[in-house]
């Protein structure tokens, strides 16, 4: 399994900072869940890790080699990602969809639906292998698209906000499925707007929660850090109460006064 | 599907055949020679011309990630044209190398117009959008020039200029089809080479980047072939409308869009339809025959209208 590593990242647009030398490593079989405001720079900096933009200054290191020198298959192999917006214009079938995802192996067309399917079955969507993406609902075609990432086969996994435009059951099924292949030895950052949705993972203490904002890193701590809920608010620039369910935390906004 | 796709191809092949018999009653020595030396040569090139131009259209559509895509977004009948009024305007039945000076000069227009793009495609880090705008942009500017060509040129030049606007297939035996034959070959065979690739890059441009497809490359490979062939043909019949526009919908519409079924029934459908609507072209009015892209722009208005509204529903 690879590590994957930002250092020192920097991306400017137009002479306006989206990422502010980052600094951030996801080792081997870690879950890094990344946080922040809209606009922080979350979906900016899972882009480098693609070699999707390229950085102003600093690296990314995937494996120990620049992510943009590598080839592409190669990089494939190593870094796959669940975007946030589905694309759904071409009537292909579910299985299609997922069996696109095997481009990076060199296998015969059997071959590659051979694996979908059992990606499909995978995760429970089995149901889509024949129904055009374009007639799915947003749940049933991100668990689709969910598949196309367990057929890619990649050590790292790159989730931007994967549980958006899902009812509370599909969230936490989702997160459980993400849980599994997490278990399974994949590394994972995954951007996310609902911190609790980590319990559903398993395994939440082994979590790293890093917070984004306005470009730069402002906190890496552990799950269950006792100060987490204060980081957490002062990211969002909220007051953020820390409730006890069990042996679990849940971090809920304090309401704002309306007078 | 797979009968459904067989069922098609079995109706391409006898539209084909159709166009070849179909017209007045041929007998003896002299209906010999029009089966044989006229009509089927004709045909073979509108199969050529049909299947290239509804190919690229599919690869174009994937490509641009936009429904309306065809070569004539990317400067390709632009650039044609352009070589077409110089032509004319300089003197139409002056030939190179054995070849009408049109057809050289739409050739060589089309090629720059499509080869200023996709020096464009080439650049690592600009999306399908941008090329879309560097075709757009080719295109305006390619308009000017052929205005301005049009503003110097005698009324002769300019009625031969509207003519072969209009897109025609014409008479040019088998030594055409020998001509265009290896260039629409080559241009669709390593096209359909790229399905694999395209039906990823379909699913989303950046996704396709995450999961291996090298899509400059790609879009520089699927850009050029397409030109190429794209070229080939305008120079050989004008701009023939809609035929890229409209073959690709029809067939994802009937069965599916795996690339895999799209391209080549693309391929089939692309020249059945051309073929056929230009043996309508020659019977529609007893006596004369109509430019083909007349019946082509014709057909395909409403078909376009029929597909969006279907879509909708």
């Amino acid at each position: 399994m690879s590590e994957l590593r930002f250092v020192d990242l920097s991306v400017q647009v137009s002479g306006r900072t989206l990422l502010d030398r980052v600094s951030l490593s996801v080792g081997k079989g870690e879950l890094v869940a990344l946080l922040g405001p809209n606009g922080a720079g979350k979906t900016t900096l899972l882009k480098t890790a693609l070699a999707l933009r390229a950085p102003s200054s600093g690296s990314v290191l995937l494996a120990g080699e620049s992510v943009a020198a590598l080839e592409p298959r190669k990089r494939a192999g190593l870094i796959a990602w669940l975007p946030q917006h589905i694309r759904a214009e071409e009537p292909v079938t579910g299985l299609e969809s997922v069996a696109a995802a095997r481009y990076r192996f060199r296998e015969s067309h059997a071959d590659s639906r051979r694996a979908a399917e059992r990606a499909l079955a995978r995760v429970s969507a089995s149901q889509y292998a024949e129904r055009r993406v374009t007639e799915l609902s947003g749940g049933e075609r991100q668990r689709v698209a969910f598949a196309g990432l367990v057929a890619q086969e990649a050590e790292i996994l790159l989730f931007d906000e994967p549980a958006n435009h899902l009812d509370p059951g599909q969230q936490q099924d989702l997160y459980r499925l993400l849980g599994q292949m997490w278990r399974q030895g994949r590394s994972i950052l995954c951007i996310t707007h609902d911190v609790n949705l980590l319990h559903q993972l398993g395994d939440a203490a082994r979590v790293r929660v890093v917070g984004l904002r306005a470009g730069r890193l402002v906190f890496d701590s552990p799950f269950d850090a006792p100060a987490l809920a204060e980081q957490l608010g002062d990211l969002f620039g909220i007051e953020m109460n820390c409730l006890h369910g069990g042996e679990q935390r849940f971090f809920v906004p304090r309401s704002r006064s309306t007078s | 599907m797979r009968s459904r796709a067989l069922l098609l191809i079995l109706g391409c092949a006898l539209l084909l055949l159709g166009a070849v018999l179909v017209g007045p009653r041929l007998e003896g020595a002299q209906g010999q020679f029009i089966v044989w030396q006229l009509r089927v040569p004709r045909v073979l090139v509108g199969m050529g011309v049909g299947a290239t131009l509804a190919l690229v259209g599919a690869v174009f559509q994937a490509l641009f990630q936009n429904p309306l895509a065809t070569s004539d977004t990317v400067g390709t009948t632009a650039g044609a044209t352009v070589g077409a009024l110089f032509a004319f305007a300089l003197d139409s039945s002056r030939t190179v190398q054995g070849l009408p000076l049109v057809t050289v000069c739409a050739f060589a227009g089309a090629l720059a117009g499509s080869l200023l793009v996709a020096s464009f495609a080439s650049a690592r880090r600009v999306h399908s959008s941008d090329i879309l705008l560097a075709g757009i942009a080719v295109t305006l500017a390619s308009s000017a020039l052929a205005s301005g060509i049009q503003y110097v040129s005698d009324s002769r030049a300019l009625f031969a200029a509207t003519q072969w606007s209009l897109g025609q297939l014409p008479q040019v035996g088998y030594r055409g089809v020998l001509l265009l034959a290896p260039l629409c070959t080559l241009s669709c065979g390593l096209l359909l080479l790229l399905t694999r690739p395209l039906q990823v890059f379909a699913l989303g441009e950046d996704l396709a980047h995450s999961r291996g497809v090298n899509v400059p490359r790609l879009r520089l490979f699927a850009l050029g072939l397409g030109s190429l062939g794209v070229a080939a043909c305008v120079a050989w019949c004008g701009p023939i409308a809609f035929v890229g526009l409209i073959v690709p919908h029809l067939v994802r519409r009937l069965l599916g869009a795996s690339y895999r079924t799209l391209l080549p029934m693309s391929l089939c459908v692309g020249g059945a339809l051309l073929v056929t609507c230009d043996a309508f072209a020659r019977l529609i009015v007893p006596g004369r025959e109509l430019p083909v892209g007349i019946v082509t722009a014709a057909l395909g208005a409403p078909t376009l209208v029929f597909l969006v509204a279907r879509g909708r529903r």
